[in-house]
C-alpha cells in the first residue's frame, strides 16, 4: 500500500514538474545579434532582433519579435563593362557578370496567438510584416494542432497562409529609370503528423504546397538577349508568373544516453521551375553540466537548375523566360554549425554560435549569432 | 556526403521505428527537455538561419506556414 501510494506521489510529481517546466518557460525575453558576411566582400548583414513570449492564463500564448537587417556589400549581375567603354545596357559595349553594390535596410516583425483548447488542441494564428526600400510583405497564417490521444504521443497539424507582397521595378530596360509597383501572391498549405515514439524519441512528418502567383522576377538581377548581334542588350530577367511547389519533411530527435540528443531532418522540394532540392541536416547537444550545452550540427543542400536559367552570356536570345541568377542554378551547399549556450541561472542564459556556409558556386559565408535569454 | 547522412538518419530512424511505445505524461522528462526540440535550442537563431537559407537558395517550405515574403530573393 504504501509503495503504491510512494508511485502515485512520484507520478503526480514528476508530471508537475514537467507541467511546471512548461509553464515557466514560456514567458520570456529575448535578443538576438546575426551577423553574417560573405567572402569577396559580397552581402555583410548585421541583424539584431527582439523577442518576447507571454502567457495570458493557461489557455492563451501570445509571442512577438522584431528584427531590423542592415544589409551591405554586392551581388553579382550582368553589367555594362566599362573597360570596354561601355556605360549603358544597349549594344555600344560588352558585358561583364561582377558585383552590382547596393544598400538595404530591412525592417520586419511577427506576432503570434496560442489558444490551448479543452481537450489542450492548439491553434496558432499570427500576422507577419517585413518593409525594405522597395519590397512589402504582409503576411497571415493559421495552424490547427489536433492530440488523436490522451497521453497526447500524436498529434495531427495543418495550417495555412497567404503572403501578400508589393514589389519596387525599375525600367531600366528603356533607360527610363521608372518605377512602377508590382504585385505577387503567395499561398502556403502544410500538413503533418508527429509520433512519439518512445519516453526519448519523437518523429515529425510533414507535407507542403506554396502556390505563388505575380510578379515573381528579381527587377534587380539582368540577362543579355542577342549577345553579338547588332540588337545585343541588357535588359531585366523575366520570371514565369506562377510557381507551384510541393515538398515533404521528416524530422526525428532523439536522446542517446542522459545528455546527448540527435536531431536530423530531410526536405524534398519540387517546382514547375524544374527546381528540384534535398536538405538533410543533422545536429547534436551534449549537456556538459548543469549550465553549458555545446552543439553541433551539419546541412547538406543541392538543388538542380531553373529551365529558364542560364548563365552564359550568348544564350538568350527572343525566349520569354530568362535568368542568370545563380541561385536559380544548379549547385550543392554545406553549412558547418557549432554552438555553446550558458544557463547562469533559471532565469537568464546566453548563446553563441558560428556557422560556416559554402556553395559550389563559390559563395562563402560566415554566420555569428550571440544572445541573452530572461524568462520570467 | 548526402549519401551517409539519408544512411544515418534512416539506421537512427529504423532503429526509433522498431517500436512506438505508449509514453504516459509522467514518462516524458526527456522528451520536454529544451534540446529535445523539434525548432532546436534557440527557435530565434533557427529563424535566422531559414532566412539565410530562403535568400540564397532557390526551394523553401516545411518549417512551418507563419513567415512573410523577402525582397532578397
Amino acid at each position: 500500500m504504501q509503495l503504491k501510494n510512494f508511485n502515485s506521489i512520484s507520478k503526480i510529481t514528476a508530471v508537475a514538474i514537467i507541467a511546471s517546466n512548461a509553464l515557466y518557460a514560456e514567458n520570456y525575453v529575448s535578443v538576438e545579434f546575426l551577423q553574417y558576411d560573405e567572402n569577396d566582400n559580397r552581402v555583410s548583414v548585421s541583424a539584431p532582433s527582439l523577442s518576447a513570449s507571454y502567457d495570458i492564463g493557461t489557455d492563451y500564448t501570445i509571442k512577438a519579435d522584431i528584427v531590423h537587417d542592415a544589409v551591405s556589400g554586392a551581388t553579382p549581375s550582368w553589367q555594362p563593362d566599362s573597360s570596354s567603354g561601355a556605360s549603358s545596357r544597349d549594344n555600344s559595349g560588352d558585358y561583364v557578370y561582377e558585383n552590382q553594390e547596393f544598400k538595404e535596410a530591412r525592417n520586419a516583425g511577427s506576432i503570434m496567438l496560442t489558444t490551448r483548447f479543452e481537450n489542450r488542441d492548439e491553434l496558432y494564428t499570427g500576422f507577419d510584416y517585413s518593409r525594405e526600400s522597395d519590397f512589402d510583405s504582409k503576411a497571415v497564417s493559421a495552424e490547427y494542432m489536433h492530440y488523436t490521444d490522451k497521453s497526447h504521443n500524436q498529434a495531427l497539424n495543418v495550417g495555412v497562409s497567404y503572403a501578400f507582397n508589393e514589389i519596387l521595378s525599375y525600367d531600366y530596360d528603356t533607360g527610363s529609370g521608372a518605377s512602377q509597383k508590382e504585385e505577387s501572391h503567395s499561398l502556403n498549405v502544410q500538413a503533418g503528423i508527429s509520433q512519439v515514439l518512445n519516453d526519448h524519441s519523437s518523429v515529425k512528418v510533414e507535407a507542403f504546397t506554396i502556390l505563388d502567383d505575380g510578379y515573381l522576377t528579381n527587377p534587380h538581377a539582368n540577362v543579355v538577349r542577342d549577345y553579338n548581334t547588332a540588337n545585343q542588350k541588357l535588359v531585366t530577367e523575366n520570371r514565369p508568373d506562377k510557381r507551384t511547389a510541393y515538398g515533404a519533411n521528416l524530422k526525428y530527435i532523439t536522446m542517446v544516453g542522459d545528455d546527448l540528443s540527435f536531431k536530423t531532418n530531410y526536405r524534398f522540394y519540387t517546382d514547375d521551375w524544374d527546381i528540384d532540392s534535398h536538405t538533410v541536416d543533422a545536429d547534436v547537444y551534449y549537456a556538459l553540466n548543469k549550465k553549458v550545452t555545446l552543439g553541433a550540427g551539419v546541412r547538406y543542400y543541392t538543388q538542380s537548375e531553373a529551365n529558364f536559367y542560364n548563365k552564359n552570356k550568348d544564350f538568350f536570345t527572343n525566349e520569354e523566360y530568362a535568368s542568370s541568377d545563380e541561385r536559380l542554378s544548379n549547385f550543392d551547399a554545406t553549412t558547418y554549425k557549432a554552438s555553446v549556450d550558458f544557463k547562469q541561472n533559471d532565469k537568464v542564459s546566453y548563446n553563441l554560435g558560428a556557422e560556416f556556409y559554402s556553395q559550389s558556386t563559390g559563395l562563402d559565408a560566415t554566420m555569428i549569432t550571440t544572445g541573452l535569454k530572461y524568462k520570467f | 556526403m548526402i549519401k551517409f547522412l539519408l544512411l544515418a538518419m534512416s539506421a537512427s530512424l529504423f532503429m526509433g521505428c522498431s517500436l512506438i511505445k505508449e509514453v504516459k505524461p509522467w514518462e516524458k522528462e526527456t522528451l520536454a527537455k529544451p534540446i529535445m526540440q523539434f525548432g532546436g535550442l534557440h527557435p530565434e537563431v533557427t529563424k535566422f538561419e531559414s532566412h539565410v537559407y530562403f535568400s540564397k537558395e532557390a526551394s523553401r517550405g516545411g518549417s512551418g506556414v507563419a513567415g512573410g515574403g523577402c525582397g532578397c530573393n
